[in-house]
């Protein structure tokens, strides 16, 4: 993955030497060509390729802005709404997640889209505390945390 | 309940890093631009300051083995000594001598002693800053 990443730079830069015109544009065909090569190559790999990788990274950046876009409408309606009727909550969610860089993405996605907010972080790492503005159903909120953002990161990290 | 900080410490090994380079480049972007040695010196105290909040005393001072008082002597040090380098070439104290040189790497530059004072300010600020934040912080 890494090593896929690193090779198709060095197939860049080798590029740039053999064209002798050291400009980005060239570095950029430089790393479509090493890109087309490591597709032809992908048996020699162990692992998937990078590009599936990126791909999910591209992904969880669309998913994150639609649900943003999504949950600020939520919270518009609920502020010009005459009556207050929010029913606010605070909820354990246990994360499947082990590495502190996607429990910290997952903290961040949660809180920076409105209506949740990530609390607290238990000791054992395994449970996040969301606190949210208007829950109808825990575990409803549960599975919607985990079939959108979790799914997402998870893809990135273990493709 | 006992809490962890993941949140806060994954978050601080990202950007300690960003700090720190920005405080680098505010340090040699004093001469035409805003910025300059105590500025500089004040971002990378909060930079440090920043990892002592997300962690704790005893593994900021393992990481970064820096006796702070000290550093403070060696820029106390820097800026006499570019001042006093200009009685050597029989110029009044403070004449600053600068000129371009043809750098690898970064072509034209203009050199300028004024730098090496500017880094003396660098290192007072960033001893002073950590010695007092870390004289109030630990309690022995």
């Amino acid at each position: 993955m890494a090593f896929q990443i690193l090779l198709n730079f060095i197939i860049a830069f080798l590029w740039m030497f053999i064209s002798g015109s050291f400009t980005a544009s060239t570095f950029i065909i430089g790393w479509l060509i090493g890109m087309l090569l490591i597709i032809m190559t992908r048996r020699f790999f162990p692992g998937h390729l990078y590009i599936r990788r990126l791909w999910a990274v591209i992904k969880l950046t669309l998913l994150f802005f639609k649900e943003l876009v999504m949950a600020n409408i939520q919270v518009f309606m609920l502020v010009i709404k005459p009556k207050l009727g929010i029913r606010p909550a605070i909820f354990a969610y246990p994360t499947k997640l082990t590495n502190d860089w996607e429990i910290t993405l997952l903290s961040s996605l949660i809180t920076l889209t409105p209506g949740t907010i990530v609390m607290n972080v238990s000791e054992d790492k395994k449970t996040l505390y969301v606190h949210a503005l208007d829950v109808d159903d825990v575990d409803d909120a549960v599975v919607s945390i985990r079939d959108s953002f979790e799914k997402a990161i998870m893809e990135v990290s273990r493709p | 309940m006992k809490n962890s900080d993941v949140i806060i410490q994954t978050t601080t090994k990202v950007v300690f890093f960003m700090i720190f380079l920005f405080s680098i480049h505010i340090f040699f972007a004093g001469h035409y631009t805003p910025g300059g040695g105590f500025v500089g010196g004040l971002l990378t105290a909060s930079a440090i300051v920043l990892l002592l909040l997300a962690f704790d005393i005893q593994t900021v001072r393992k990481a970064l083995p820096f006796n702070y008082t000290v550093i403070i002597a060696i820029g106390l040090l820097l800026a006499l000594g570019t001042a006093s380098a200009s009685i050597l070439f029989d110029v009044p104290f403070f004449t600053h001598a600068y000129d371009d040189f043809r750098l690898p790497l970064f072509g034209l530059t203009s050199l300028h002693s004024a730098m090496m004072f500017d880094l003396g300010v660098y290192l007072v600020v960033v001893g002073a800053t950590m010695t007092i934040i870390l004289s109030i912080g630990s309690d022995d």
